[in-house]
């Protein structure tokens, strides 16, 4: 099971365009959260919460294929 | 199990969730919290659809502080339980956001740190500096004075992305707000806008 959720996340984040990567970072690494009950209940999120900064970190992801100068 | 979507202000009853079902709203300690289905397991869908029934919560809203994707509590005392403990800073950053927005900016550096003198300690301490201070942002600071309320900068520390800046603005002015980014854009950066969004980094921070 622990494996398949693994999957499932990495598959979100490896084809994540700019704009989902933005939602990704506000919906999952900003807001209120209540303390000791978000990402144990929800699989797969621990797995994006640790991979979204490097990701983020992708210019070509953020900016997209028209981005730049 | 319910799921935390929002703390608000002014937050109509009924909006649908994220799974179309009837939002609830419970008052507690001056602060509504708006909760409906517990998330369900992480997808693109189920983050569009928290993403979207946040929205709704706050265009419907005086002040709103999301809640992150997968807030859940076992019922509503426990709900009011976790809550309460912060209310105090809750209620200052309700104060904060009502009648505001946010836009997020994406400032991208050199590829290559520019040299410096001393070790590897030294140097991460610089660049940790400069990200937070971003003093590459003065001009752009200054064209959009008028219209920033509050800012907070998140430094990444890594070559590429320098770091993300979160800018609270009253709602209604994102379009002044990115005609006045583009002429003021610094050289030698690259920023990418998003927006506008509910104030998602402008909740407390964790105690």
């Amino acid at each position: 099971m622990k494996g398949r959720r693994r999957t499932e996340a990495e598959a979100l984040l490896e084809r994540a365009d700019a704009s989902l990567l933005e939602i990704i970072d506000h919906v999952l690494n900003k807001g209120v959260m209540i303390q000791g009950e978000v990402i144990l209940g929800v699989a797969g999120v621990d797995l994006v919460y640790l991979r979204l900064d490097a990701l983020l970190c992708a210019a070509d992801k953020l900016l997209g294929p028209r981005g730049g100068r | 199990m319910i799921g935390l979507y929002a703390i608000a202000r002014g937050a109509p009853d009924g909006l649908p969730g994220a799974a179309g079902e009837p939002l609830r709203v419970l008052s507690h300690l001056g602060l509504e919290l708006v909760y409906g289905e517990p998330s369900p397991p992480l997808s693109e869908e189920a983050l569009r659809a928290h993403e979207a029934a946040v929205r709704r919560i706050a265009d419907g809203s005086q002040a709103c502080l999301p809640a992150r994707f997968g807030s859940c509590a076992r019922g509503e005392a426990d709900l009011r339980e976790r809550i309460g403990r912060r209310a105090p800073e809750l209620l200052d950053a309700l104060e904060l956001v009502r009648g505001r927005e946010q836009m997020t900016l994406r400032v991208l550096g050199p590829q290559e740190p520019e040299p410096s003198a001393g070790g590897p300690g030294t140097r991460y301490l610089e660049g940790r500096r400069r990200a937070q201070a971003l003093p590459e942002l003065e001009p752009l600071r200054s064209a959009l004075s008028g219209l920033i309320r509050a800012e907070r900068v998140e430094p990444h520390g890594q070559p590429g992305l320098l770091a993300s800046v979160y800018h609270l603005i009253d709602r209604g002015a994102a379009e002044g707000y990115r005609q006045r980014l583009e002429p003021a854009l610094p050289g030698g950066l690259r920023v990418s806008v998003s927006g506008p969004w509910p104030a998602w980094s402008f909740v407390p921070e964790l105690s």
